[in-house]
């Protein structure tokens, strides 16, 4: 009866973003506000049916309804609430579910905030949001059935994959991952509407700044937040390992973040309009090759669980999507205007244009390597994989420049400036960054990139500090403010800059905690019988009994289990273990962690033998890795700042329109 | 007009729509359907490892048992939902081919009991399912998950691996391979 009512609601939201879609295009076409209004409905109607059917798919997990084979496959009786719950976005049908309920959200929260502003645009917006969620209903009607059933009806589950039912971070990194995702068809919608109304004005890059911000904010937190996740339960010791998927997830926020950049340029100073149009469609093109990439199995990965039929129409929505933005673009190119930069040489859009280039080089390395296995079977049909080390060489030296400019694009003037300016503004920070470098070779820091990332770390740290002391002392001075009063006033009234030096300043937390982790930590391997010891940097590991047991949350699972006590800069019990999932054909490290500011002990359990009662530990010490986590909450923290609605603006009067929702 | 303005106003600045749109279609398209983590088992070709287990029914078992006719040996677990799925073509071929087809379940990672459960509730084709308490024969087969099923010839050499749960086409196809008729 539930999935039943499911599998309806998928079918009846494909057709309401049909209809949607048809009354957006006529609605547009006419001109008529009650088509548009029509539309927008259908869209409401459309997000309230992926709820009914997002709904009845966490009750048939809750409650273990074998019935529909994606719960067979994904669920047991055993496994615990809040696990099946996550199941949602665990395998692949329920996680384009899921997609779908966010992507249907996405697109009635944007049209009911635009309900009564910008009438030109939004019948295109209303379009461009209605077909992206039709595909998804179509997919969940044709190939990716998350409602299938299956008789006979099993008396007990698979259970989910055992790696993603081990850490409950499961819950928050690909939910926060998704939203990202989703998001960013926001603005790729407004560029649509932009370049088909021939309204490639500075409206839509105002809405569409914020409108990726947030996405972006989501897509960010995901990210790090995925890294986290694997640090924690992959047991190999790293946090990011140019895996594919996170490959994927990573394209679309550099190009998003080119975007965010290139998009004040573009306001300020009316360049680079062809160039930001492309950013928005590129973005969007690479959340669904990640799709693609994540959800058809053709790259291996950690996340590649799924093999199906829906890979055929992921590939076809990627090149009809790419195709038809392009073929809008190059349409309107002539009308587009200005391309190339004005300025000089030495100003800020110099620093941002050198900035996109930066980001697009990266971008372009991260979607080589990751889609080179492909290109390499295509041509010549061998298999091959490219390796962490490949991404690490090529991109080390980009992310270095990109540092620089960070420092850079912040201090100097749009438009150009005098030689007498950037001494007086550089001279200071210059030098702090001059100055980090052997302060850190002395603590024992070795590696140019290592080095240089600190120096210049240091030298955006300044370079930003200088800004807010000369704005909050101006401030100070013409007003008779106090300094806190003048730093709190200044931040808030320009809450886009600021919050953009607060991310900066995450940034530059989170790359010299990586540069320092990568390169400064050591580890040891080790086969140890009950009563011994290993040493590593200052720590002591003894190993004092193994235990076999089956988990308290689920019988299902045996957990082996090596008792450690640890001595050092921290002590107590570890107890990293394996875990024998069922499902599962190899045995799941769970590594035990401790996480201090300054470093982490990571003991990883490789091999048991039962018979001598002997372990075999892998033991990391990971310098800074905390600050690579706080760091990103900076970022996230920062963006939220610079996103955070003025009141002043949004106490503007919108403009009446006759259609009311 | 410089030679930049002609190009982005002209009919040429089309051409950016395939150059981008084709290449990319042709990467992604063309990696579909192939399995990148799909290893043809090394077994096949060579004859099935020999190896000693105990029935559920506590009878000793040895391969040499199989020796002389077709076999098929089935990796299955209680918990696993595709073996149920499966389980009916098993029992239809046992029928169906009787003692001219050897077959053998391997039971993995599950107990004696479960496995018996299985059984009564899904139908008990009459062949030995051995227990692999320790995994040391789903190890030998190389087996990854179950349903797992290998095909081997009377000479006991491994013909095919099939992983994932059978469907009539693979199982007909693979036993009229080893000289099984319907």
């Amino acid at each position: 009866m539930i999935p039943t009512l499911g599998h309806v609601a998928v079918v009846v939201g494909l057709a309401a973003t049909l209809f949607a879609a048809a009354s957006f295009a006529l609605g547009g076409r006419r001109a008529d506000p009650d088509l548009v209004l029509l539309g927008r409905r259908a869209m409401y109607v459309a997000f309230a049916l992926a709820l009914v059917a997002s709904g009845a798919m966490v009750v048939s997990l809750l409650t273990h309804d074998f019935s529909v084979q994606y719960v067979a496959r994904n669920n047991a009786t055993t496994t615990p609430p809040f696990y099946s719950f996550i199941s949602l976005w665990a395998a692949l049908e329920g996680s384009i579910l899921f997609w779908t309920l966010l992507a249907t959200g996405w697109a009635a929260l944007v049209l009911y905030r635009f309900r009564h502003r910008a009438p030109l645009l939004m019948p295109w917006v209303g379009l461009a949001l209605a077909l992206g969620a039709a595909f998804f209903f179509a997919v969940m009607t044709w190939p990716g059935d998350p409602f299938t059933r299956t008789t006979p009806i099993a008396a007990e589950g698979n259970g989910p994959n055992a790696l993603l039912q081990n850490h409950p971070f499961m819950g928050l990194h690909p939910p926060l991952l998704y939203l990202g995702y989703t998001g960013m068809a926001v603005p790729f919608a407004f560029g649509v509407a932009a370049l088909i109304t021939k309204r490639t004005d500075e409206e839509w890059l105002g809405i569409v700044r914020r409108w990726t911000l947030v996405p972006w904010i989501f897509l960010t937190a995901g990210i790090v937040a995925g890294a986290w996740w694997s640090y924690e339960v992959l047991g190999w010791g790293g946090y990011w390992a140019w895996d594919p998927v996170e490959n994927a997830a990573l394209l679309p926020w550099l190009t998003a973040t080119a975007f965010i950049h290139s998009s004040m340029v573009a306001e300020r100073r009316g360049t680079l309009r062809v160039w930001t149009h492309a950013l928005v469609i590129a973005t969007f093109t690479l959340t669904l090759v990640g799709t693609f990439l994540t959800r058809s199995g053709v790259v291996a990965s950690v996340h590649s669980f799924t093999q199906s039929a829906i890979g055929p129409w992921f590939a076809a929505a990627v090149v009809l999507t790419l195709a038809l933005a392009l073929g809008l673009l190059v349409w309107r190119l002539p009308e587009l205007g200005d391309t190339r930069p004005h300025g000089r040489p030495v100003s800020r859009e110099a620093a941002f244009l050198f900035n996109n280039v930066l980001f697009l080089a990266v971008t372009f390395a991260v979607l080589f390597g990751t889609l080179y296995p492909l290109i390499v079977e295509a041509t010549s049909g061998d298999r091959i994989s490219v390796g962490a080390p490949w991404f690490n060489q090529v991109n080390a030296p980009i992310f270095v420049a990109l540092l620089f400019l960070m420092g850079m694009g912040p201090a100097l003037p749009w438009g150009g400036t005098s030689w007498r300016t950037v001494r007086e503004r550089f001279a200071l920070p210059l030098l702090a960054g001059v100055l980090a470098v052997p302060a850190a070779w002395l603590l024992g820091l070795r590696g140019w990139a290592p080095l240089a990332t600190i120096g210049l770390a240091a030298f955006v740290v300044v370079v930003m500090g200088e800004e807010v002391v000369r704005g909050a002392g101006a401030r100070a001075r013409s007003r008779g403010e106090n300094a806190g009063t003048a730093v709190v006033r200044l931040t808030t009234r320009n809450r886009r800059r600021y919050g953009g030096y607060l991310v900066h300043a995450g940034i530059c937390v989170m790359a010299v905690a990586v540069a320092i982790s990568a390169t400064a930590g050591s580890d040891v391997t080790t086969t140890l019988a009950p009563g011994e010891s290993a040493r590593l940097g200052g720590y002591t590991v003894t190993y004092d009994r193994l235990v076999v047991e089956r988990l308290a949350s689920d019988a299902r699972v045996t957990e082996t289990r090596a008792e450690l006590t640890l001595a050092g800069p921290q002590s107590g019990s570890l107890h990293p273990a394996l875990r024998d999932y069922p499902n599962s054909s190899s045995l799941i490290a769970t590594p035990a962690v401790r996480t201090a500011l300054g470093e982490d002990l990571f003991v990883t359990l490789l091999a048991v033998d039962p018979a001598r009662q002997t372990v075999s530990l892998h033991i990391l010490v990971n310098p800074m890795v905390a600050w690579i986590w706080l760091g990103g909450a900076i970022v996230a923290l920062g963006a939220v700042f610079a996103a955070w609605p003025d009141r002043r603006r949004t106490a503007t009067v919108p403009v009446p329109v006759p259609a009311e929702a | 007009m410089g030679p930049m303005d002609r190009l982005i106003s002209g009919p040429w600045r089309w051409l950016v729509v395939p150059v981008l749109v084709v290449p990319l279609g042709w990467v992604l398209f063309a990696g579909i359907g192939k399995d990148p983590r799909e290893i043809p088992s090394p077994l096949i070709g060579k004859p099935l490892p020999a190896f000693s287990a105990t029935t559920l029914d506590g009878a000793p078992f040895e391969t040499d048992a199989l020796a002389g006719r077709p076999a098929l040996v089935n990796v299955w677990a209680s918990w696993c939902a595709p073996c149920v799925e499966e389980h009916p073509l098993l029992l239809d071929a046992a029928a169906r081919h009787g003692d001219a087809l050897a077959m053998v379940g391997v039971i993995y990672q599950d107990s004696a009991d479960n496995a018996r459960g299985f059984l009564a509730r899904y139908g008990d084709g009459g062949w030995p399912d051995l227990l692999d308490p320790s995994g040391s024969i789903a190890v030998e087969l190389g087996v990854t998950g179950p349903p797992e099923t290998f095909f081997v010839d009377a000479t006991g050499v491994v013909r095919y691996r099939h992983v994932g749960p059978l469907t009539a086409e693979v199982l007909d196809e693979q036993l009229a391979a080893l000289g099984l008729d319907r």
